[in-house]
């Protein structure tokens, strides 16, 4: 472990009436897999969008490798991968076609990869993203998110749009090359069992405010399971789908 | 609580344009204010056409125009795509497609009822307007619920080709507005409008229920497959392209892709219709200059209301205008991005004008009217010397071209706010601004005093917009330094740029335009008005508000 990935600091959000985020603060150091579990609506894609720099920070402060990224989304971004939890490619382009747009925009990326992850997850490359199911258009993100072997992964709920086949048996095993190779994942779910499978850390997230933040081993041995942990913090029964 | 589909579907349509609605209430208060408490009944006498156009004839459009938008859902969907622009979420309502198609045509025929006869009993009708009129009551109220019942029923069916839905609705509602103009110029009796008019309503309901039926049933014809051709060789340009030289072409090439179509498109829907009308003019020479002053604004009028509304980026994510997290993350600065755009509308409005200056000659060839066009032209040169005649042309041209750019451009910074109230504003805006163009056009040339107080306003007119302007671009400079949105090398080049064209524009006016008449400071006010600065350079700046809420 090195110098923190992100840090964010006394991090608050409104929208309106509703406070998404209440004086938040995180720090992930580099080369670990960390779960950012909640409820929907607790604040998870609110902190990430803030870690993306698509929300500006109304207090308190947001650092990705040392960087403000509304400051400087250029240095930020193109060492982030980012699959978004709504599925907002745009649908006109050809699998191809997303995958060389991808490709201009990140020196690191990988050809082979993007063609080994193409065939993995069986897209067609004439195929317009339109016409692909949820899933598939789910893989098509994971594979653009992937193919420059980013420092930072970012993944806002991949379970919401990856089938079950692509989520047991190709995204564990993704992460877990990810983080072996020494880089950093963070993963929103509301799915516990899914983060308890492949987080080394994790992050539980309720109504706006952080209420626990440890390793996953330290979790398990405090309280038995994270569904435990999830049902003392939050008062509720973790959700299952 | 609502019992019935039809109070639900009320609600909907009162609960989601409890503004518009407001406001049409405050509308009609001030009419019945005027009417009721200031004139006393008494009927009021206009000085010429305009001046009535201008106080009924356009709130009535306007109006007119907002509720025919709400009622075919024309918010919800995309005008040019194949699929119905009937919300999908409603299909899956457990009512029937009856009364899916004719509780909103029930409410948009009301509506429209209520508007004119609101109107007609609360409007300040003049005394005469080229001699004593008599307000009609009913066909025109008919009239109203007749156009928007058939706006519905063309909105909401599906079409087997992208943009064929504008195509088909203007086509039909030319025809139906021709042939009611042709009974109205024949003095046809309002028993006889009843006849042509009643009838209309019936029939686009019957078309709206088959529409809404396809529609819910998923059935979207797609002749796609008759361009397979052109498609497969498509596949072959696609298969020899490389990968992009830089971040910054591809981007200006998912721009072109997205947004760069759009406006030719329209264009090359709307050319055929305008142009078909010189077949129409015969040896008219003023119906065939107003058809081509009608072509040539196209392209600017069009730009207009493109750049509003190409700012919808997904209509699949949660905040459809605005920017998608998938152009907003990647690794390009807010400049480079505003740049790509830039770009695609430079491309966007070459195509549209290849494509005006091609079909003009042609059209006026095949229809025989090349000889009047050529008559005036040597009329013209005759008259101010064909060196002068010719930059005269080209300036009309170029203006013309910049215009369509410049809207392209200066639409940018409110699509690019990502603001859902700031664009369907702006579009509203837009049409209530054409409407009143004409009247306003007409009440100035029937009108001398206003002629001569305009000529002698003009000049200040014309310094305070110059203030606004500049002192808006300052704002704007400082807020792109602050944020460090572009370079100091950057904004100081954009403003010699600027500079540079001022001076340019005023050397041609001060050539072509020379005399006591027009003082030179006028000309040099002129051109400052007339090249873009504040709303451009607000662009990167809207784009950041967007990007980084």
């Amino acid at each position: 472990m090195s110098e923190s990935v992100i840090h964010v600091s006394e991090l608050t959000r409104r929208f309106g009436a509703t406070t998404a985020l209440a004086s938040v603060s995180l720090s992930l150091p580099r080369g670990a897999v960390y779960g950012l579990v909640g409820a929907n609506g607790a604040g998870k894609t609110t902190l990430i969008k803030h870690i993306l720099g698509l929300l500006r920070a109304e207090s308190g402060s947001v650092r990705v490798f040392g960087l403000d990224p509304v400051a400087d989304p250029v240095a930020v971004l193109s060492r982030i991968g980012y699959l978004s939890e709504e599925n907002d490619l745009t649908g006109w382009m050809r699998v191809d076609e997303l995958i060389r747009y991808s490709r201009a925009f990140y020196p690191a990326w990988d050809d082979a990869y993007a063609e080994e992850l193409r065939q993995t997850f069986a897209l067609d490359p004439t195929a317009r993203i339109k016409e692909l199911s949820k899933g598939q258009k789910a893989r098509a993100g994971l594979l653009i998110a992937l193919a420059h072997r980013p420092e930072l992964l970012l993944l806002d709920e991949p379970s919401s749009g990856l089938d079950p086949i692509v989520r047991r048996d190709i995204l564990g095993a993704v992460i877990r090359t990810i983080a072996d190779e020494g880089r950093t994942v963070l993963f929103s779910s509301h799915l516990l069992d899914e983060v308890e499978e492949v987080a080394d850390h994790v992050t539980m997230i309720h109504q706006g405010v952080i209420v626990l933040s440890a390793p996953l081993a330290d979790i398990k041995r405090s309280h038995g399971s994270l569904n435990a942990a999830f049902l003392a913090l939050v008062g509720a029964a973790p959700p299952t789908s | 609580m609502m019992r019935t589909a039809a109070r639900a579907i009320a609600w909907e349509f009162r609960a989601r344009h409890r503004w518009g609605l407001i406001a049409l209430a405050g509308y009609f208060l001030v009419l019945a204010t005027i009417k009721l408490l200031i004139l006393r009944g008494e009927r009021v006498h206009f000085d010429g056409v305009g001046d009535f156009a201008l106080v009924v004839i356009v709130p009535i459009t306007a109006t007119f125009l907002y509720a025919l938008v709400v009622f075919t859902f024309g918010f919800d969907g995309h005008v040019a795509a194949r699929q119905s622009m009937y919300p999908a979420r409603k299909f899956t309502l457990p009512v029937t497609t009856a009364a899916l198609a004719g509780w909103p045509m029930l409410y948009g025929t009301a509506a429209m009822m209520i508007l004119w006869l609101a109107t007609r009993l609360l409007a300040a009708w003049p005394v005469d307007v080229e001699g004593p009129i008599e307000v009609p009551v009913v066909w025109p109220a008919l009239l109203a619920a007749a156009l928007v019942a058939w706006a519905q029923a063309f909105m909401w069916m599906p079409y087997p080709l992208p943009g064929l839905r504008v195509a088909a609705t203007v086509l039909w509602l030319v025809t139906f507005d021709t042939i009611v103009l042709l009974a109205l110029e024949f003095k046809a009796p309002e028993p006889v409008m009843l006849a042509i008019l009643a009838p209309q309503v019936p029939l686009a309901y019957l078309a709206a229920r088959f529409a809404v039926a396809r529609a819910r049933r998923g059935d979207v014809p797609d002749w796609g497959g008759a361009f397979a051709g052109l498609g497969r060789l498509a596949d072959r340009l696609r298969q020899r392209r490389g990968h992009f030289a830089s971040p910054e072409r591809a981007q200006a090439w998912l721009e072109w892709q997205r947004h760069g179509r759009t406006l030719p498109g329209w264009i090359a829907i709307l050319l055929p219709f305008e142009l078909a009308l010189l077949w129409a003019a015969g040896s008219s020479t003023t119906l065939v200059f107003v058809i081509l002053v009608g072509v040539l604004i196209t392209p600017p009028f069009m730009a207009a209301f493109t750049a509003a509304t190409v700012a919808k980026a997904n209509p699949s994510v949660s905040d459809a205008y605005g920017l998608s997290p998938f152009v907003a993350t990647r690794p390009l600065t807010s400049a480079a991005l505003i740049a790509a755009k830039l770009k695609a509308t430079l491309w966007s409005t070459a195509a549209a004008w290849v494509l005006v200056l091609v079909a003009i000659p042609l059209a006026l060839r095949w229809s025989g009217t090349w000889p009047i066009v050529a008559e005036k032209a040597r009329q013209v040169s005759e008259e101010i010397g064909t060196p002068r005649a010719t930059v005269f042309v080209l300036l009309v041209l170029a203006w013309c071209i910049a215009s369509t750019l410049k809207q392209l451009v200066q639409g940018l910074f409110i699509g690019l706010t990502g603001r859902e109230r700031l664009i369907k504003g702006s579009v509203l805006v837009a049409v209530a601004v054409f409407c009143g163009v004409g009247p306003l056009a007409q009440w100035i040339h029937d009108d001398a005093n206003v002629r001569v107080a305009i000529w002698n306003a003009l000049p200040w007119g014309a310094a305070v917009l110059c203030c606004a302007k500049v002192s808006a671009a300052a704002w704007v400079a400082a807020r792109l330094h602050r944020g460090r949105l572009l370079s100091d090398r950057a904004l100081v080049a954009g403003a010699a740029w600027w500079l540079v064209a001022v001076l340019a524009l005023y050397a041609v006016f001060a050539w072509l335009v020379s005399g006591p008449l027009v003082p030179h400071y006028f000309l040099v006010l002129l051109a400052i008005l007339a090249i873009p600065l504040a709303r451009v350079s607000a662009a990167p700046l809207a784009l950041a508000w967007n990007r980084h809420r």
